[in-house]
């Protein structure tokens, strides 16, 4: 019978069932194997309302959408562009941090290639990068930043952490504090690689000046502000994450409508409802998990799964190789919210058995799940870029491959250092 | 007539949903102006803003059922011939919306014992008025999934507005 269950609910899931629907049956047959009253899952699905933290992600995302919608990404590039696009391979660099940043604000759903390649991709091919490397450097980048505040995936590993009573070692801002780092790292490795890739480019065609930079400077003159106060805010501790989402929600808002005037006023109620569609799916599947969260849990799954570990698994660093390559492949078919829900509460007992710190394996998942974005064969930024740009996706592909690797080695680095991401936190 | 009244209820649903947001960001920033410059805020404030990410949340998922646009796994369905396709979206229709409706049934008795028990949310709003919203998003999403359901039984050719690669990164 529960083979039978199980058996079913994969099925569902392969063919393409929202994965709310499945997570909410597996709750639901767990429940009435346990002998415990459905209601359950409504009670459990009501936590969403006593979770304190979780204001920040209507409206971080919100805030996302707007400022995707206005030309804050067209003024990002040109203020980076000032000041390191003289550099040679600047440009490539450019494209790494701005890329990072709007990712940490509007979350690695594709929204990144859409609005930063196309003003990248065309100033890259025009400073003499080739076809193959920009179109690399913007898929790859569609996902960067997703270890930066306020990364939505990193409150949202904070969350069910919190959840699953990892100590009081783990909150939101420590994440955010351990993701810096890694994500650092990340664009250093690329942009070194970058700079060996083209050396054999002519220089670029920007000169530094400041005439430039201070024109790009008050261009930019009202959004400089919103990342400084949302990072300055939440490091210092002045502000709790919820805070801060919600005095940039206001602030965008106030910017973007009433001091740029880019968005139209009619056009507000959809990007509203878009973003809501957005924060709905992800709000449903957190729902429905925390009661599949609570079953597991009853049932003492995360034990055995452990007990099982350890007979094959004796050591941390052979837990963690397979914990990579399982992340790998899991971040090619699943998007970062719902592996999120559905693997840390399976994994994090686990992990935390090994010996691996709560705030570590969120940046390690988040690494690894970065990298399945454009992961062939299935990488969804894959699709997005060969879909924008118009290209083959074999070209995506073999563009991608070497930015790939780049990054794996950072997943690799970030994975065996436990340092890197624990150094800013003890 | 009956694309009229189903007109008329999207636009009800977006405009509680703009109304609802923007209330959230008002009370949120509000309270944290109270508590700065004045030292305290409303004492509900942050429960209500609790509810309200509750309330949006679930409008949203109800919005994103309107066109099937929820998050799923799609590596499988993407490489399906046309025949199995067709088999594979009833299939899943139907198994979303008795899902849905199971749900919607169990936390239509949650709220009932609630409403028995008496228990208030905050500044003597009901408990059980606050997690209405569960059985009724439920409810309309499981309603939505049997329509659609219905529909592709009854005209198999056509496409409903349906999004087959289910990516809410189209936007």
């Amino acid at each position: 019978m529960i083979f039978l269950v199980i058996f079913g609910l994969v099925l569902m899931t392969l063919l393409g069932a929202p994965l709310f629907t499945v997570l909410t049956g597996a709750a639901m047959a767990g429940f009435t194997m346990l002998g415990i009253d459905l209601s359950v899952v409504a009670i459990e699905f009501y936590r969403i309302a006593d979770t304190p933290i979780l204001v920040a992600l209507p409206l971080f995302t919100f805030t996302g959408y707007l400022l995707a919608e206005s030309k804050a990404a067209a003024r990002l590039v040109g203020l980076t562009r000032a000041f390191l696009g003289w550099m040679p391979g600047g440009l490539a660099i450019v494209a790494f941090v701005v890329c990072a940043l709007f990712t940490a604000f509007t979350g690695a759903s594709g929204v990144t290639i859409v609005a930063m390649g196309a003003l990248l991709y065309p100033a890259l091919k025009q400073d003499g990068y080739e076809e193959n490397f920009s179109l690399g450097l913007v898929t790859t980048s569609g996902s960067l930043g997703l270890l930066l505040p306020p990364s939505l995936p990193l409150i949202l590993y904070g969350i069910i952490a919190q959840q699953m009573d990892a100590g009081a070692d783990i909150s939101i801002e420590k994440l955010f504090a351990a993701g810096i780092l890694p994500a650092l790292l990340m664009i250093l490795l690329l942009s070194a690689w970058s700079i060996r890739a083209n050396r054999h480019n002519p220089a670029p065609l920007t000169r530094f000046s400041f005439k430039n930079c201070l024109s790009a400077l008050r261009a930019a003159a009202w959004e400089i502000p919103l990342p400084i106060f949302v990072f300055a805010g939440i490091y210092s501790g002045y502000f709790a994450v919820s805070e801060a989402a919600a005095v940039s929600a206001m602030y965008v808002l106030v910017v973007e409508m009433l001091v740029y005037r880019e968005v139209k006023w009619s056009r507000l109620p959809s990007i509203i409802r878009e973003s809501m569609i957005m924060v709905g799916g992800i709000l449903l599947i957190l729902g429905v998990s925390l009661a599949f969260t609570n079953f597991l849990i009853d049932a003492q799954i995360p034990m055995k799964l452990f007990a099982l570990c350890q007979q094959c698994i004796a050591s941390k660093w052979v837990f963690l190789i397979l914990l990579n390559l399982f992340l790998l492949m899991l971040g090619t078919m699943l998007d970062i919210f719902s592996a999120i829900v559905i693997m840390v509460p399976l994994m994090l007992p686990i992990a935390m058995e090994y010996g691996i710190h709560p705030v570590h394996l969120g940046i390690i998942f988040l690494a690894n799940m970065q990298i399945g974005y454009f992961t062939p064969p299935v990488g969804m930024n894959l699709f997005i870029a060969g879909y924008r740009f118009n290209k083959p996706i074999m070209t995506i592909y073999r563009a991608t491959i070497p930015f790939m690797l780049v990054l794996l080695l950072a997943v690799i680095i970030i994975t065996y250092w436990p340092g890197l991401s624990l150094f800013l936190i003890s | 007539m009956t694309d009229s009244i189903i007109r008329l209820l999207q636009k009800m649903e977006d405009s509680i949903l703009v109304g609802l947001l923007l209330a959230m960001i008002g009370l949120a920033v509000a309270q944290i102006g109270l508590r700065n410059f004045f030292g305290s805020g409303i004492v509900w404030g942050d429960s209500l803003v609790r509810v309200l990410v509750l309330w949006t949340g679930l409008l949203g998922a109800m919005a994103a059922s309107r066109a099937d646009n929820h998050i799923r796994i799609d590596v499988i369905f993407r490489y399906l011939p046309p025949g199995a396709r067709q088999t594979a979206t009833l299939v899943i229709h139907a198994f979303t919306a008795m899902i849905c409706l199971v749900m919607a049934w169990h936390s239509a008795r949650f709220v009932h014992m609630e409403m028995a028990d008496g228990m208030t949310a905050f500044a003597g709003v009901p408990a059980w008025v606050c997690e209405l919203i569960i059985p009724v998003a439920f409810l309309v999403m499981g309603i939505r999934y049997l329509l659609f359901f219905i529909r592709r039984l009854a005209f198999p050719g056509q496409e409903n507005p349906d999004n087959p690669s289910g990516s809410r990164n189209s936007s």
